[in-house]
């Protein structure tokens, strides 16, 4: 086999197994052949996809790189397509944290060829998004991205769910008609749609068609950070990723916030003006990254507190792109960064989707998934069925990834962060944010807290029933995640190795050190800082705060302002 | 080309007051649809600035539209129909649950209920 058909197995297999999965649809419901027919489905599109990621490797690793054009059409119509080590790493992200959650859906639902199909659909899509180097063909991608997730947000049966998922198509599909029109502009100056014919073409404008080509990258970036939600366009992401199933809310947080980023980013890298973006974009996302921190400090909803992190966490990951992008993707100090931003990417999938389904699973079993009423959950954790509060252990080891406490692996994507970042103000917002996260991690975890009232007074039975199902295939999804981010952790200098290799085609990089005594004791003084945020969010004034941020007026309008007024201040900033 | 241009603006903006000016859901669909449309005729008028003629192989003639534009388009319009559809059924939905179509009584509805 061609390396080439590999590279095209990667979309293809998660395409073939869902229409495997659809077939079950002709079978009578919850018959053997319809069951056989709707997981070998989901094997075939994610599992054997492995194989061809880890064929992939090799080349990959050595610095070889892939291009052409899909069914070797002529190059004047045909789709350009690179595969190379940052396809791969993006690759690895999906699959990893889509299988895990797959195997979770499994034993907690939802479940149905209908469901395993749409699911495999958005998998060929993220896997495709990152492959190609068609301005259109991206379009394509990420309206297929979007329209997957618009229909399984809402299988959770949730009303608000429903409504979530419509403010997120209206405000993502208006944004992509204007993608449309920026796609529009490019080919109208440079007569093509390949990235790099559009970035040869636009170079040495000047007068209208320069303005003309600016518009045109501020309609494309502008769309693309909705998807990323990154800090004015975040509206649409708390309710959606909350309300939606547990097993889609990991895949959501995990991994299709980040796919459009780092696709973008082989369009900044390439064009002029890249840099200016990155650097609008790393200031975005280091007020992202404080701003959802104390927005997810004042939330009651266990799932949203984790969907508001989740935005918290993607403003380090555009952080630390951003300047990437703006001091240059490929010298050394960019490559360093955009290495750490890839692998803080990668760790929050791990650490997000974990948390995200060790915490749905307890909400499931108590019954409640207010943080402020639910305590004592590890005893509903024993009662429906997690004998030895697995769950518990679990929920730990994501909370100590994300507020990067040694040696998870959440430490070593921050802390390689903030080597790539030192000296810079931006770094100052990050730290705060995770004295923010330390703060409201604790907050959460309050709910396995055991307490005098809770114990006597409630019988431990609600939900149960409808929780056990399927407690095995839950808590396999949970280890393995769980794995993983210790695993991780603790290789972090062949993680750290590899991923450099990948993303600069081969060049060793230089490796931050990572325990060093100020990185240990900076990580101390954070927690210390946390816990006293802690401490002092449990004043009066300070829960009054709280509630007022929590409680603040949202509109389905806000997101169309937000969204207007971020388009205008990327024009203002590359225009002047 | 500028008055068409300026049509093209005016559709825009029609559907863009309709999604964000008006509370009933059913408008604000009407209003995606519209501003798609605009984004397909400005593409479509793009491609028809080389020539008039239809781009078939075997009728070679200097004066054919630019294909390209017009292959797009199709993509676009059918993924246009899949979002209208997905609205629509989501539309419903919402109606079920809450005995209305408009976006801030939902709003109330669901919140009250979560």
């Amino acid at each position: 086999m061609r390396t080439e058909d590999l590279v095209f197995m990667t979309i293809m297999l998660p395409l073939f197994g869902a229409a495997i999965a659809f077939f079950a649809k002709a079978f009578p419901k919850g018959s053997l052949t319809s069951k056989i027919l709707e997981y070998g489905g989901a094997v075939v599109g994610l599992v054997l996809p492995w194989w061809a990621l880890i064929q992939l490797f090799g080349p990959v690793y050595q610095g070889e790189s892939f291009s052409g054009v899909v069914g070797g059409w002529n190059p004047a119509l045909g789709i350009f397509y690179r595969f190379d080590g940052l396809s791969w790493l993006i690759q690895l992200l999906g699959y990893s944290v889509g299988l895990a959650a797959y195997i979770y859906s499994v034993g907690a639902g939802p479940r149905g060829p209908a469901f395993t199909g749409i699911f495999l659909i958005q998998t060929a899509a993220l896997s495709a998004a990152i492959i190609t180097t068609d301005m259109f063909n991206l379009f394509v991608c990420l309206e297929v991205l979007g329209v997957t997730s618009y229909v399984l947000i809402p299988t959770s049966k949730k009303p608000g769910a429903s409504l979530a998922a419509f403010s997120y198509l209206m405000v993502s599909a208006s944004a992509m008609v204007l993608f449309l029109v920026g796609t529009y502009g490019l080919y109208r100056l440079s007569g093509s749609l390949a990235y790099s014919e559009i970035a040869s073409a636009v170079q040495g404008l000047s007068g209208t068609d320069h303005r003309v080509y600016l518009m045109s990258l501020v309609l494309l970036v502008s769309a693309i950070a909705i998807r990323v939600a990154v800090m004015p366009l975040y509206g649409w992401l708390p309710d959606s990723h909350a309300l939606a199933p547990h097993a889609i809310s990991s895949v959501l947080s995990g991994v299709l916030i980040k796919t459009p980023l780092f696709a973008l980013s082989r369009v900044l890298g390439l064009f002029v003006q890249g840099a200016d973006v990155g650097l609008l974009m790393s200031y975005a996302g280091a007020a992202t990254a404080l701003v959802a921190v104390v927005l997810a400090l004042s939330q009651s909803d266990a799932k949203r507190l984790l969907a508001y992190h989740s935005i918290s966490q993607i403003g380090y990951v555009v952080t630390a792109w951003g300047t990437a992008i703006s001091i240059g993707a490929n010298t050394q100090a960019g490559l360093v960064l955009m290495t750490a931003a890839y692998l803080h990417a990668l760790f929050h999938a791990f650490f997000k989707g974990l948390l995200f389904l060790s915490v749905g699973t307890t909400v499931d079993l108590a019954g409640e998934r207010n943080v402020y009423r639910l305590r004592g959950a590890a005893r509903y954790l024993r009662a429906g069925g997690d004998r030895l509060a697995l769950t518990f252990v679990t929920f730990l080891v994501g909370a100590l990834s994300i507020t990067a406490i040694p040696p998870m692996n959440g430490y070593i994507s921050k802390n390689a962060i903030g080597y790539g970042m030192k000296g810079s103000f931006l770094y100052l917002f990050l730290t705060l944010a995770g004295v923010g996260t330390v703060a409201s991690f604790i907050k959460l975890s309050r709910i396995y807290w055991p307490s005098a009232a809770t114990r006597e007074e409630k019988s431990v039975e609600p939900a149960a029933e409808k929780g056990n199902a399927g407690l095995g295939y839950r808590l396999t999804a949970q280890f393995m995640l769980a794995g993983i981010c210790v695993a991780t952790g603790v290789a972090f200098p062949q993680v750290l190795d590899v991923t450099g290799r990948l993303l600069s085609g081969g060049q060793v990089l230089k490796q931050p050190n990572l325990y060093g005594s100020a990185t240990l004791l900076k990580t101390f003084y954070t927690a210390l800082a946390g816990v006293g945020l802690f401490m002092l969010i449990q004043l009066k004034p300070m829960a009054h705060i709280l509630h007022v941020i929590r409680e603040r007026p949202r509109s389905f309008q806000g997101l169309f302002v937000s969204f207007s007024l971020a388009t205008a201040a990327l024009a203002l900033w590359l225009l002047y | 080309m500028k008055l068409e241009l300026l049509l093209i603006l005016i559709l825009f903006l029609v559907g863009f007051w309709g999604i964000v000016g008006k509370n009933n859901i059913i408008k604000k669909i009407f209003g995606l649809n519209m501003i798609n449309a605009a984004a397909v005729i400005l593409f479509i008028l793009e491609g028809s600035r080389s020539g008039a003629d239809a781009p078939i192989l075997g009728k070679e003639g200097l004066h054919i539209v630019d294909p390209v534009p017009q292959a797009l388009m199709l993509t676009a319009i059918v993924i246009g129909v899949c979002i209208t559809a997905l609205a629509l059924a989501l539309a419903v939905h919402l109606y079920r649950v809450s005995g209305s179509f408009d976006i801030d009584r939902i709003r109330d509805k669901v919140h009250n209920e979560n």
